[in-house]
Protein backbone atom coordinates (compact mmCIF):
# COMPACT_ATOMS: atom_id res chain seq x y z
CA UNK A 1 0.00 0.00 0.00
CA UNK A 2 1.01 3.50 -1.09
CA UNK A 3 2.28 5.73 1.92
CA UNK A 4 -0.61 8.48 3.79
CA UNK A 5 0.72 11.42 1.62
CA UNK A 6 0.58 9.88 -1.31
CA UNK A 7 -3.26 8.36 -1.03
CA UNK A 8 -3.97 11.26 0.49
CA UNK A 9 -3.25 13.54 -2.71
CA UNK A 10 -4.59 10.38 -5.25
CA UNK A 11 -7.96 10.71 -2.85
CA UNK A 12 -8.35 14.14 -3.22
CA UNK A 13 -7.42 14.44 -6.52
CA UNK A 14 -10.64 11.52 -7.32
CA UNK A 15 -12.74 13.36 -4.81
CA UNK A 16 -12.58 16.82 -6.36
CA UNK A 17 -10.95 18.73 -3.14
CA UNK A 18 -8.86 18.32 0.02
CA UNK A 19 -10.63 17.95 2.68
CA UNK A 20 -10.39 16.83 6.82
CA UNK A 21 -13.30 13.66 6.04
CA UNK A 22 -10.59 13.48 2.87
CA UNK A 23 -7.95 12.79 5.82
CA UNK A 24 -10.63 11.03 8.05
CA UNK A 25 -11.67 8.61 5.42
CA UNK A 26 -8.14 7.95 4.17
CA UNK A 27 -6.60 6.93 7.42
CA UNK A 28 -9.90 4.59 8.43
CA UNK A 29 -9.46 2.75 5.29
CA UNK A 30 -5.89 2.65 5.80
CA UNK A 31 -6.32 1.22 9.52
CA UNK A 32 -8.84 -1.01 8.27
CA UNK A 33 -6.67 -2.60 5.70
CA UNK A 34 -4.35 -3.14 8.27
CA UNK A 35 -6.76 -4.90 10.86
CA UNK A 36 -7.55 -7.07 8.27
CA UNK A 37 -3.97 -7.84 6.78
CA UNK A 38 -4.49 -6.21 3.59
CA UNK A 39 -1.38 -4.26 2.13
CA UNK A 40 -2.49 -4.38 -1.77
CA UNK A 41 -6.55 -4.45 -1.74
CA UNK A 42 -6.75 -2.05 -4.73
CA UNK A 43 -5.60 -5.01 -7.15
CA UNK A 44 -5.70 -9.02 -7.20
CA UNK A 45 -6.02 -11.05 -5.53
CA UNK A 46 -6.79 -8.94 -2.47
CA UNK A 47 -9.71 -6.91 -3.93
CA UNK A 48 -11.49 -9.97 -4.38
CA UNK A 49 -11.63 -10.26 -0.41
CA UNK A 50 -13.10 -7.00 0.78
CA UNK A 51 -16.27 -5.77 1.31
CA UNK A 52 -16.47 -2.19 2.76
CA UNK A 53 -19.99 -1.16 4.45
CA UNK A 54 -20.05 3.19 5.06
CA UNK A 55 -22.64 4.17 6.92
CA UNK A 56 -22.33 7.80 5.50
CA UNK A 57 -22.27 9.03 1.90
CA UNK A 58 -20.08 12.17 2.54
CA UNK A 59 -16.15 12.80 1.64
CA UNK A 60 -14.70 10.07 3.39
CA UNK A 61 -16.68 7.81 2.15
CA UNK A 62 -15.21 8.57 -1.63
CA UNK A 63 -11.51 8.02 0.29
CA UNK A 64 -12.30 4.82 1.53
CA UNK A 65 -13.31 3.89 -1.90
CA UNK A 66 -9.99 5.35 -2.98
CA UNK A 67 -7.77 3.90 -0.87
CA UNK A 68 -9.34 0.12 -1.15
CA UNK A 69 -10.45 0.16 -4.24
CA UNK A 70 -13.38 -1.17 -3.17
CA UNK A 71 -16.42 0.50 -5.44
CA UNK A 72 -20.76 0.65 -5.69
CA UNK A 73 -20.76 -0.97 -9.28
CA UNK A 74 -18.66 -3.85 -7.89
CA UNK A 75 -20.84 -4.47 -4.60
CA UNK A 76 -17.67 -4.44 -2.84
CA UNK A 77 -18.93 -0.83 -1.38
CA UNK A 78 -21.73 -1.33 0.65
CA UNK A 79 -23.85 1.92 2.05
CA UNK A 80 -25.59 1.98 4.76
CA UNK A 81 -27.67 4.91 5.42
CA UNK A 82 -26.66 5.80 9.31
CA UNK A 83 -25.74 9.07 8.54
CA UNK A 84 -22.59 8.10 11.04
CA UNK A 85 -18.95 8.75 10.02
CA UNK A 86 -18.34 4.93 10.15
CA UNK A 87 -17.31 2.29 8.14
CA UNK A 88 -17.06 -2.09 8.56
CA UNK A 89 -14.10 -3.67 6.89
CA UNK A 90 -15.09 -7.32 6.28
CA UNK A 91 -12.47 -9.63 4.91
CA UNK A 92 -14.51 -12.56 2.59
CA UNK A 93 -11.91 -14.91 3.02
CA UNK A 94 -11.11 -15.21 6.70
CA UNK A 95 -14.52 -13.59 8.04
CA UNK A 96 -12.66 -11.19 10.04
CA UNK A 97 -14.53 -7.91 10.49
CA UNK A 98 -13.61 -4.38 12.12
CA UNK A 99 -16.38 -1.38 12.34
CA UNK A 100 -14.25 1.89 12.57
CA UNK A 101 -15.86 4.78 13.56
CA UNK A 102 -15.02 8.53 14.07
CA UNK A 103 -15.01 9.76 16.94
CA UNK A 104 -16.87 13.67 17.33
CA UNK A 105 -14.54 14.49 20.26
CA UNK A 106 -11.68 14.48 17.37
CA UNK A 107 -12.95 17.61 16.78
CA UNK A 108 -12.54 19.03 19.93
CA UNK A 109 -8.65 17.97 19.92
CA UNK A 110 -8.05 19.43 16.71
CA UNK A 111 -6.38 22.67 18.17
CA UNK A 112 -4.00 20.47 20.27
CA UNK A 113 -2.82 18.85 17.34
CA UNK A 114 -2.17 21.97 15.39
CA UNK A 115 -2.41 24.74 17.93
CA UNK A 116 0.04 27.28 14.99
CA UNK A 117 -3.06 27.03 12.72
CA UNK A 118 -6.06 29.88 12.94
CA UNK A 119 -8.11 28.29 10.38
CA UNK A 120 -10.81 26.01 12.21
CA UNK A 121 -11.34 23.96 8.90
CA UNK A 122 -7.14 24.01 7.68
CA UNK A 123 -6.99 23.48 11.19
CA UNK A 124 -9.43 20.23 11.17
CA UNK A 125 -7.44 18.91 8.63
CA UNK A 126 -3.92 19.13 9.52
CA UNK A 127 -4.80 17.54 13.23
CA UNK A 128 -6.71 14.35 11.76
CA UNK A 129 -3.02 13.31 9.75
CA UNK A 130 -1.37 13.97 13.68
CA UNK A 131 -3.69 12.69 15.31
CA UNK A 132 -3.12 9.51 16.87
CA UNK A 133 -5.85 6.54 16.02
CA UNK A 134 -7.10 6.13 19.02
CA UNK A 135 -8.13 9.66 19.55
CA UNK A 136 -9.11 9.90 15.82
CA UNK A 137 -10.80 6.72 16.10
CA UNK A 138 -12.95 3.66 17.97
CA UNK A 139 -12.41 0.42 16.80
CA UNK A 140 -14.62 -2.35 17.14
CA UNK A 141 -14.04 -6.47 16.47
CA UNK A 142 -17.49 -7.59 14.58
CA UNK A 143 -19.04 -10.16 12.75
CA UNK A 144 -20.84 -9.42 9.70
CA UNK A 145 -23.12 -11.99 7.40
CA UNK A 146 -23.24 -11.22 3.71
CA UNK A 147 -26.03 -12.01 2.02
CA UNK A 148 -25.58 -14.49 -0.45
CA UNK A 149 -27.57 -11.95 -2.60
CA UNK A 150 -25.17 -9.42 -1.42
CA UNK A 151 -22.16 -10.89 -2.87
CA UNK A 152 -19.55 -9.48 -5.91
CA UNK A 153 -19.84 -11.78 -8.81
CA UNK A 154 -21.95 -12.23 -11.54
CA UNK A 155 -25.96 -11.86 -10.88
CA UNK A 156 -27.21 -15.23 -9.57
CA UNK A 157 -31.14 -13.90 -8.24
CA UNK A 158 -33.55 -12.29 -11.11
CA UNK A 159 -37.42 -12.19 -10.54
CA UNK A 160 -39.35 -10.34 -12.92
CA UNK A 161 -42.08 -8.01 -11.59
CA UNK A 162 -45.64 -9.33 -12.11
CA UNK A 163 -47.19 -5.77 -12.06
CA UNK A 164 -44.66 -3.37 -14.74
CA UNK A 165 -42.24 -6.63 -16.01
CA UNK A 166 -39.17 -5.62 -14.91
CA UNK A 167 -36.23 -7.66 -13.97
CA UNK A 168 -35.27 -7.16 -10.30
CA UNK A 169 -31.64 -8.52 -9.41
CA UNK A 170 -30.21 -9.75 -6.16
CA UNK A 171 -33.28 -10.80 -4.21
CA UNK A 172 -34.54 -6.71 -3.83
CA UNK A 173 -38.15 -8.15 -4.95
CA UNK A 174 -41.54 -8.15 -2.59
CA UNK A 175 -44.20 -10.44 -2.18
CA UNK A 176 -47.21 -8.11 -2.34
CA UNK A 177 -50.77 -9.62 -2.26
CA UNK A 178 -49.46 -13.09 -3.75
CA UNK A 179 -47.80 -11.14 -6.33
CA UNK A 180 -43.81 -10.59 -6.85
CA UNK A 181 -43.59 -7.55 -6.97
CA UNK A 182 -40.41 -4.27 -7.83
CA UNK A 183 -39.92 -2.80 -5.32
CA UNK A 184 -41.15 1.17 -7.23
CA UNK A 185 -44.70 -1.07 -7.70
CA UNK A 186 -44.67 -2.36 -4.09
CA UNK A 187 -43.89 0.25 -2.25
CA UNK A 188 -43.90 3.00 -4.12
CA UNK A 189 -41.14 5.41 -6.18
CA UNK A 190 -38.99 8.22 -4.87
CA UNK A 191 -39.90 10.31 -7.86
CA UNK A 192 -43.25 11.03 -9.60
CA UNK A 193 -43.82 10.66 -13.18
CA UNK A 194 -43.85 14.00 -15.06
CA UNK A 195 -46.80 13.16 -17.79
CA UNK A 196 -49.92 11.45 -16.91
CA UNK A 197 -49.12 8.64 -19.29
CA UNK A 198 -46.14 7.54 -16.92
CA UNK A 199 -43.23 5.81 -18.87
CA UNK A 200 -42.15 7.50 -22.27
CA UNK A 201 -39.27 8.29 -24.07
CA UNK A 202 -38.15 11.75 -23.56
CA UNK B 1 -34.06 -37.95 3.51
CA UNK B 2 -30.50 -40.32 3.07
CA UNK B 3 -29.39 -43.43 1.57
CA UNK B 4 -26.15 -45.62 2.20
CA UNK B 5 -23.56 -43.90 0.66
CA UNK B 6 -19.83 -45.04 -0.12
CA UNK B 7 -17.38 -43.78 2.30
CA UNK B 8 -16.28 -40.59 2.30
CA UNK B 9 -13.77 -39.59 0.25
CA UNK B 10 -10.98 -38.88 2.92
CA UNK B 11 -7.52 -39.82 2.60
CA UNK B 12 -5.10 -38.81 4.16
CA UNK B 13 -2.10 -37.21 2.36
CA UNK B 14 1.60 -35.65 3.18
CA UNK B 15 0.64 -31.71 2.91
CA UNK B 16 3.86 -31.33 0.17
CA UNK B 17 1.77 -33.58 -2.05
CA UNK B 18 -1.85 -31.50 -1.32
CA UNK B 19 -1.12 -29.07 -4.29
CA UNK B 20 -4.65 -29.32 -6.36
CA UNK B 21 -6.38 -31.30 -3.92
CA UNK B 22 -9.64 -29.34 -1.78
CA UNK B 23 -9.29 -29.05 1.92
CA UNK B 24 -11.93 -31.70 3.65
CA UNK B 25 -12.45 -29.27 6.34
CA UNK B 26 -11.91 -26.03 7.33
CA UNK B 27 -8.31 -25.49 8.96
CA UNK B 28 -7.68 -23.08 11.84
CA UNK B 29 -4.77 -20.76 12.48
CA UNK B 30 -3.83 -19.28 15.66
CA UNK B 31 -1.38 -16.51 15.40
CA UNK B 32 -0.90 -16.02 19.45
CA UNK B 33 -1.89 -12.69 20.85
CA UNK B 34 -3.39 -11.37 17.39
CA UNK B 35 -6.08 -13.85 16.15
CA UNK B 36 -7.46 -17.05 15.79
CA UNK B 37 -9.75 -17.14 12.62
CA UNK B 38 -9.68 -20.14 9.82
CA UNK B 39 -7.00 -19.63 7.25
CA UNK B 40 -8.39 -21.94 4.65
CA UNK B 41 -12.11 -22.90 4.23
CA UNK B 42 -13.62 -25.99 3.60
CA UNK B 43 -13.69 -27.13 0.07
CA UNK B 44 -10.34 -25.12 -0.86
CA UNK B 45 -8.53 -26.11 -3.67
CA UNK B 46 -4.87 -26.20 -2.40
CA UNK B 47 -2.46 -24.34 -4.64
CA UNK B 48 1.47 -24.02 -4.08
CA UNK B 49 1.59 -21.15 -2.14
CA UNK B 50 -0.58 -21.81 0.51
CA UNK B 51 2.56 -24.97 1.27
CA UNK B 52 4.15 -22.22 3.46
CA UNK B 53 1.51 -20.78 5.31
CA UNK B 54 -0.30 -25.01 5.76
CA UNK B 55 3.57 -25.98 7.51
CA UNK B 56 3.85 -22.90 9.53
CA UNK B 57 0.29 -23.95 11.22
CA UNK B 58 2.01 -27.05 11.87
CA UNK B 59 0.07 -28.79 9.21
CA UNK B 60 2.28 -31.77 7.96
CA UNK B 61 -0.30 -34.31 7.12
CA UNK B 62 -4.02 -33.11 5.71
CA UNK B 63 -7.19 -34.89 5.14
CA UNK B 64 -8.49 -34.10 1.71
CA UNK B 65 -11.41 -34.74 -0.04
CA UNK B 66 -11.43 -36.22 -3.91
CA UNK B 67 -14.56 -34.88 -5.82
CA UNK B 68 -15.42 -36.83 -8.49
CA UNK B 69 -17.46 -34.98 -11.44
CA UNK B 70 -20.52 -35.99 -10.32
CA UNK B 71 -20.35 -34.94 -7.04
CA UNK B 72 -20.80 -31.50 -5.00
CA UNK B 73 -19.43 -30.55 -1.81
CA UNK B 74 -21.93 -29.73 0.97
CA UNK B 75 -21.20 -25.90 0.79
CA UNK B 76 -22.09 -25.82 -2.68
CA UNK B 77 -24.93 -27.57 -2.55
CA UNK B 78 -26.33 -25.74 0.37
CA UNK B 79 -26.09 -22.53 -1.44
CA UNK B 80 -27.94 -23.70 -4.81
CA UNK B 81 -30.95 -25.09 -2.20
CA UNK B 82 -30.83 -22.51 -0.32
CA UNK B 83 -31.49 -19.99 -3.84
CA UNK B 84 -34.15 -22.61 -4.79
CA UNK B 85 -35.87 -22.41 -1.54
CA UNK B 86 -36.49 -19.17 -1.02
CA UNK B 87 -38.78 -16.67 -2.56
CA UNK B 88 -39.18 -13.14 -2.48
CA UNK B 89 -38.50 -11.96 1.01
CA UNK B 90 -36.46 -14.57 2.11
CA UNK B 91 -32.49 -14.05 2.49
CA UNK B 92 -29.71 -16.46 3.13
CA UNK B 93 -25.69 -15.75 3.74
CA UNK B 94 -23.17 -16.49 1.39
CA UNK B 95 -20.86 -18.61 4.02
CA UNK B 96 -22.26 -21.53 5.20
CA UNK B 97 -21.70 -22.97 8.47
CA UNK B 98 -21.06 -26.39 8.91
CA UNK B 99 -23.13 -26.96 5.55
CA UNK B 100 -26.07 -25.48 6.74
CA UNK B 101 -27.62 -22.05 5.77
CA UNK B 102 -30.09 -20.27 7.52
CA UNK B 103 -32.78 -18.46 5.84
CA UNK B 104 -34.17 -15.41 7.08
CA UNK B 105 -37.10 -13.00 6.46
CA UNK B 106 -35.77 -9.59 4.15
CA UNK B 107 -38.47 -7.72 5.47
CA UNK B 108 -41.33 -7.87 7.60
CA UNK B 109 -44.33 -9.62 7.38
CA UNK B 110 -46.41 -12.65 6.85
CA UNK B 111 -44.17 -16.22 6.47
CA UNK B 112 -45.74 -18.65 3.90
CA UNK B 113 -44.50 -22.03 3.39
CA UNK B 114 -46.33 -24.07 0.88
CA UNK B 115 -46.33 -27.31 3.59
CA UNK B 116 -47.01 -29.87 1.22
CA UNK B 117 -44.16 -28.59 -1.55
CA UNK B 118 -41.91 -28.62 2.10
CA UNK B 119 -42.40 -32.09 2.69
CA UNK B 120 -42.25 -33.42 -0.60
CA UNK B 121 -38.52 -31.57 -0.61
CA UNK B 122 -37.47 -33.63 2.24
CA UNK B 123 -38.74 -36.92 0.70
CA UNK B 124 -36.11 -36.25 -1.56
CA UNK B 125 -32.62 -38.13 -1.85
CA UNK B 126 -30.10 -36.45 0.78
CA UNK B 127 -31.43 -32.99 1.21
CA UNK B 128 -33.04 -31.42 4.05
CA UNK B 129 -35.21 -28.22 4.98
CA UNK B 130 -36.83 -27.56 8.45
CA UNK B 131 -39.00 -24.25 8.88
CA UNK B 132 -41.08 -22.32 11.32
CA UNK B 133 -44.89 -23.01 11.31
CA UNK B 134 -46.49 -21.54 7.72
CA UNK B 135 -48.60 -17.68 8.88
CA UNK B 136 -45.97 -16.50 11.10
CA UNK B 137 -45.84 -12.75 11.20
CA UNK B 138 -41.82 -12.25 11.35
CA UNK B 139 -39.47 -9.04 11.37
CA UNK B 140 -36.58 -8.47 9.59
CA UNK B 141 -33.49 -11.22 9.94
CA UNK B 142 -35.39 -13.79 11.66
CA UNK B 143 -34.78 -16.96 11.81
CA UNK B 144 -37.22 -18.79 8.92
CA UNK B 145 -35.93 -22.08 8.39
CA UNK B 146 -32.38 -23.89 7.67
CA UNK B 147 -31.61 -26.17 4.69
CA UNK B 148 -28.81 -28.76 3.91
CA UNK B 149 -27.20 -31.83 1.91
CA UNK B 150 -26.96 -34.55 4.50
CA UNK B 151 -23.60 -36.08 3.58
CA UNK B 152 -20.53 -33.91 2.82
CA UNK B 153 -20.55 -34.73 -0.94
CA UNK B 154 -24.06 -35.11 -2.67
CA UNK B 155 -24.25 -36.08 -6.14
CA UNK B 156 -25.15 -33.70 -8.63
CA UNK B 157 -28.19 -36.04 -9.90
CA UNK B 158 -29.90 -35.73 -6.26
CA UNK B 159 -29.12 -32.27 -5.66
CA UNK B 160 -30.13 -30.77 -9.41
CA UNK B 161 -33.51 -33.33 -9.01
CA UNK B 162 -33.90 -31.06 -4.95
CA UNK B 163 -32.78 -28.03 -6.66
CA UNK B 164 -35.73 -28.12 -9.81
CA UNK B 165 -38.11 -29.25 -7.84
CA UNK B 166 -37.92 -26.22 -5.10
CA UNK B 167 -38.09 -24.24 -8.73
CA UNK B 168 -41.21 -26.32 -10.18
CA UNK B 169 -43.27 -24.92 -6.60
CA UNK B 170 -41.51 -21.52 -6.50
CA UNK B 171 -41.78 -20.12 -3.95
CA UNK B 172 -42.16 -22.71 -1.36
CA UNK B 173 -40.67 -20.16 1.28
CA UNK B 174 -41.57 -16.72 1.00
CA UNK B 175 -42.47 -13.63 3.02
CA UNK B 176 -45.81 -11.67 2.17
CA UNK B 177 -44.98 -7.92 2.85
CA UNK B 178 -47.27 -6.36 5.55
CA UNK B 179 -49.20 -3.33 4.36
CA UNK B 180 -49.70 -0.16 6.32
CA UNK B 181 -53.65 -0.80 6.79
CA UNK B 182 -55.04 1.82 8.04
CA UNK B 183 -57.72 0.86 10.92
CA UNK B 184 -60.49 2.77 12.84
CA UNK B 185 -61.45 1.38 16.16
CA UNK B 186 -64.89 0.89 17.66
CA UNK B 187 -65.13 0.00 21.28
CA UNK B 188 -68.50 -1.09 22.33
CA UNK B 189 -70.00 -1.78 25.97
CA UNK B 190 -72.50 0.44 27.67
CA UNK B 191 -70.40 0.20 31.20
CA UNK B 192 -67.48 1.80 29.18
CA UNK B 193 -69.85 4.16 27.46
CA UNK B 194 -71.01 5.35 30.86
CA UNK B 195 -67.49 5.37 31.95
CA UNK B 196 -68.38 3.25 34.86
CA UNK B 197 -65.07 1.14 33.69
CA UNK B 198 -61.90 2.66 31.98
CA UNK B 199 -61.48 1.21 28.61
CA UNK B 200 -58.21 -1.22 27.99
CA UNK B 201 -59.39 -2.71 24.69
CA UNK B 202 -57.62 0.62 22.48
CA UNK B 203 -54.08 0.18 24.10
CA UNK B 204 -54.27 -3.46 23.32
CA UNK B 205 -55.58 -3.07 19.74
CA UNK B 206 -52.99 -0.01 18.71
CA UNK B 207 -49.97 -1.88 19.94
CA UNK B 208 -50.65 -5.42 18.52
CA UNK B 209 -51.93 -3.21 15.37
CA UNK B 210 -48.70 -0.67 14.84
CA UNK B 211 -46.19 -3.33 15.66
CA UNK B 212 -47.05 -4.76 12.55
CA UNK B 213 -46.93 -1.30 10.73
CA UNK B 214 -50.66 -0.49 10.40
CA UNK B 215 -52.08 3.05 12.00
CA UNK B 216 -55.04 3.62 14.15
CA UNK B 217 -56.69 6.39 12.83
CA UNK B 218 -59.56 6.63 14.69
CA UNK B 219 -61.41 5.43 17.51
CA UNK B 220 -64.67 5.70 19.28
CA UNK B 221 -66.69 4.35 22.17
CA UNK B 222 -70.31 3.04 22.12
CA UNK B 223 -73.03 1.82 24.14
CA UNK B 224 -74.57 -1.39 23.52
CA UNK B 225 -76.84 0.14 20.67
CA UNK B 226 -77.11 -1.77 17.30
CA UNK B 227 -78.10 0.99 15.30
CA UNK B 228 -75.18 3.49 16.70
CA UNK B 229 -72.90 0.59 16.15
CA UNK B 230 -74.24 -0.34 12.49
CA UNK B 231 -74.00 3.97 11.96
CA UNK B 232 -70.69 4.19 13.22
CA UNK B 233 -69.08 1.27 10.41
CA UNK B 234 -71.01 3.05 7.48
CA UNK B 235 -69.55 6.03 8.35
CA UNK B 236 -65.79 4.17 8.82
CA UNK B 237 -66.69 2.86 5.25
CA UNK B 238 -67.05 5.98 4.04
CA UNK B 239 -63.60 7.21 5.13
CA UNK B 240 -60.23 5.53 3.91
CA UNK B 241 -60.35 2.61 5.85
CA UNK B 242 -58.71 -0.82 5.63
CA UNK B 243 -59.60 -3.13 8.47
CA UNK B 244 -62.56 -2.03 11.45
CA UNK B 245 -62.39 -3.76 14.38
CA UNK B 246 -64.75 -4.11 17.06
CA UNK B 247 -64.46 -4.98 20.54
CA UNK B 248 -66.66 -6.39 23.07
CA UNK B 249 -70.53 -7.59 22.35
CA UNK B 250 -69.93 -10.61 20.18
CA UNK B 251 -71.13 -13.22 22.66
CA UNK B 252 -75.39 -14.62 23.10
CA UNK B 253 -75.99 -11.90 26.27
CA UNK B 254 -78.76 -10.00 25.13
CA UNK B 255 -76.53 -6.53 25.17
CA UNK B 256 -74.28 -8.77 22.89
CA UNK B 257 -75.46 -6.31 19.72
CA UNK B 258 -72.36 -5.56 17.61
CA UNK B 259 -72.60 -8.58 15.54
CA UNK B 260 -75.92 -7.79 14.89
CA UNK B 261 -74.83 -3.92 13.79
CA UNK B 262 -72.45 -5.36 11.68
CA UNK B 263 -74.39 -7.47 9.58
CA UNK B 264 -77.20 -4.42 9.36
CA UNK B 265 -73.72 -2.17 7.73
CA UNK B 266 -73.61 -3.85 4.63
CA UNK B 267 -70.60 -6.43 4.82
CA UNK B 268 -71.26 -9.05 2.53
CA UNK B 269 -69.28 -11.86 3.92
CA UNK B 270 -69.29 -12.47 7.82
CA UNK B 271 -67.97 -15.85 9.36
CA UNK B 272 -68.82 -15.87 12.77
CA UNK B 273 -67.24 -17.69 14.98
CA UNK B 274 -63.37 -19.66 14.86
CA UNK B 275 -62.17 -23.12 16.27
CA UNK B 276 -59.89 -21.04 18.47
CA UNK B 277 -59.63 -20.67 22.10
CA UNK B 278 -59.57 -18.00 23.34
CA UNK B 279 -61.42 -16.13 20.40
CA UNK B 280 -64.69 -18.79 19.66
CA UNK B 281 -66.73 -16.45 19.50
CA UNK B 282 -64.50 -13.93 16.34
CA UNK B 283 -66.26 -12.57 13.66
CA UNK B 284 -64.86 -11.58 10.23
CA UNK B 285 -66.23 -9.76 7.34
CA UNK B 286 -65.29 -8.42 4.31
CA UNK B 287 -66.99 -5.16 2.84
CA UNK B 288 -65.38 -4.34 -1.05
CA UNK B 289 -61.88 -3.47 0.35
CA UNK B 290 -62.46 -3.47 3.40
CA UNK B 291 -62.41 -5.94 6.38
CA UNK B 292 -64.22 -6.80 9.69
CA UNK B 293 -62.53 -8.02 12.57
CA UNK B 294 -65.17 -8.23 16.18
CA UNK B 295 -62.97 -9.06 18.90
CA UNK B 296 -64.81 -11.18 21.88
CA UNK B 297 -63.42 -9.64 25.16
CA UNK B 298 -61.76 -11.87 25.72
CA UNK B 299 -58.93 -9.97 24.60
CA UNK B 300 -59.31 -7.80 27.42
CA UNK B 301 -57.73 -11.02 29.55
CA UNK B 302 -56.03 -13.14 27.54
CA UNK B 303 -52.62 -11.58 26.22
CA UNK B 304 -53.16 -14.22 23.00
CA UNK B 305 -55.87 -14.55 21.33
CA UNK B 306 -57.46 -15.53 17.39
CA UNK B 307 -57.23 -11.88 16.51
CA UNK B 308 -53.00 -12.60 17.31
CA UNK B 309 -53.39 -15.29 14.58
CA UNK B 310 -55.77 -13.51 11.71
CA UNK B 311 -54.41 -9.96 12.27
CA UNK B 312 -51.01 -10.89 10.48
CA UNK B 313 -52.80 -11.88 7.39
CA UNK B 314 -55.15 -9.48 7.18
CA UNK B 315 -51.63 -7.23 7.37
CA UNK B 316 -50.72 -9.33 4.69
CA UNK B 317 -53.45 -8.64 2.18
CA UNK B 318 -55.03 -11.70 2.95
CA UNK B 319 -58.45 -12.61 3.24
CA UNK B 320 -58.98 -15.69 5.51
CA UNK B 321 -62.53 -17.00 5.20
CA UNK B 322 -64.76 -20.06 6.71
CA UNK B 323 -62.34 -22.94 5.93
CA UNK B 324 -59.34 -20.99 6.98
CA UNK B 325 -60.99 -20.19 10.48
CA UNK B 326 -61.74 -23.86 10.67
CA UNK B 327 -58.45 -25.20 9.75
CA UNK B 328 -56.79 -23.26 12.95
CA UNK B 329 -58.92 -26.27 14.63
CA UNK B 330 -55.48 -28.01 14.89
CA UNK B 331 -53.28 -26.19 17.57
CA UNK B 332 -55.93 -23.70 17.85
CA UNK B 333 -56.14 -24.27 21.76
CA UNK B 334 -53.89 -21.76 24.12
CA UNK B 335 -52.59 -23.07 26.96
CA UNK B 336 -52.44 -20.15 28.97
CA UNK B 337 -49.01 -20.23 30.07
CA UNK B 338 -47.53 -18.13 32.21
CA UNK B 339 -45.81 -16.13 31.25
CA UNK B 340 -47.25 -16.46 27.84
CA UNK B 341 -44.55 -17.40 25.33
CA UNK B 342 -46.63 -17.03 21.99
CA UNK B 343 -45.65 -17.44 19.11
CA UNK B 344 -42.78 -19.60 20.38
CA UNK B 345 -45.34 -22.40 20.98
CA UNK B 346 -48.24 -24.78 19.75
CA UNK B 347 -51.44 -21.77 19.43
CA UNK B 348 -52.45 -21.31 15.99
CA UNK B 349 -49.78 -23.99 14.60
CA UNK B 350 -51.80 -25.89 12.61
CA UNK B 351 -50.32 -29.19 11.27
Amino acid sequence: MEDFETLLKGSAAAHGHLCPGQVVGVRMAMEGCRLLGLDNPRELPQIKTLIVYVEMDRCATDAISFVTGVKLGRRSLKFINNGIMAATFVHLETGKAFRIVSRETARDLAHEYAPEIGDKHQQQLEAYKRMSLDDLFTVEEVRVTVKASDMPGPTRFKAVCQDCGQVVRDKREVMKNDRILCRPCALGTYYQPVTPQGKKNV
Amino acid sequence: MCKPKRDPAFRTIPVEEAVGTTLAHDMTEVIPGESKGPAFKKGHKITSGDLCRLMRMGKNNLYILDLANDEVHEDGAVLELAAALSGPGVTFSASPAEGKLELRAEYPGLFKVKVQALEEFNMLQDVMCASIHTHAAVKANQSLAATRAIPLVIHRTDLDAAVNFAGENYPILSVKIFQPLKIRLIITGNEVYKGLIKDQFKAIVEQKTTDLGATLEEAVILPDDRDMISAQIRNYLEKDTDLIITTGGMSVDPDDVTKAGIEDSGFEQIHYSAAVLPGAMFLLGYHKNTAIMGLPACGLYHKTTIFDLILPRIMAGEKPGPRDLARLSHGGLCLNCKPCRFPACSFGKAG
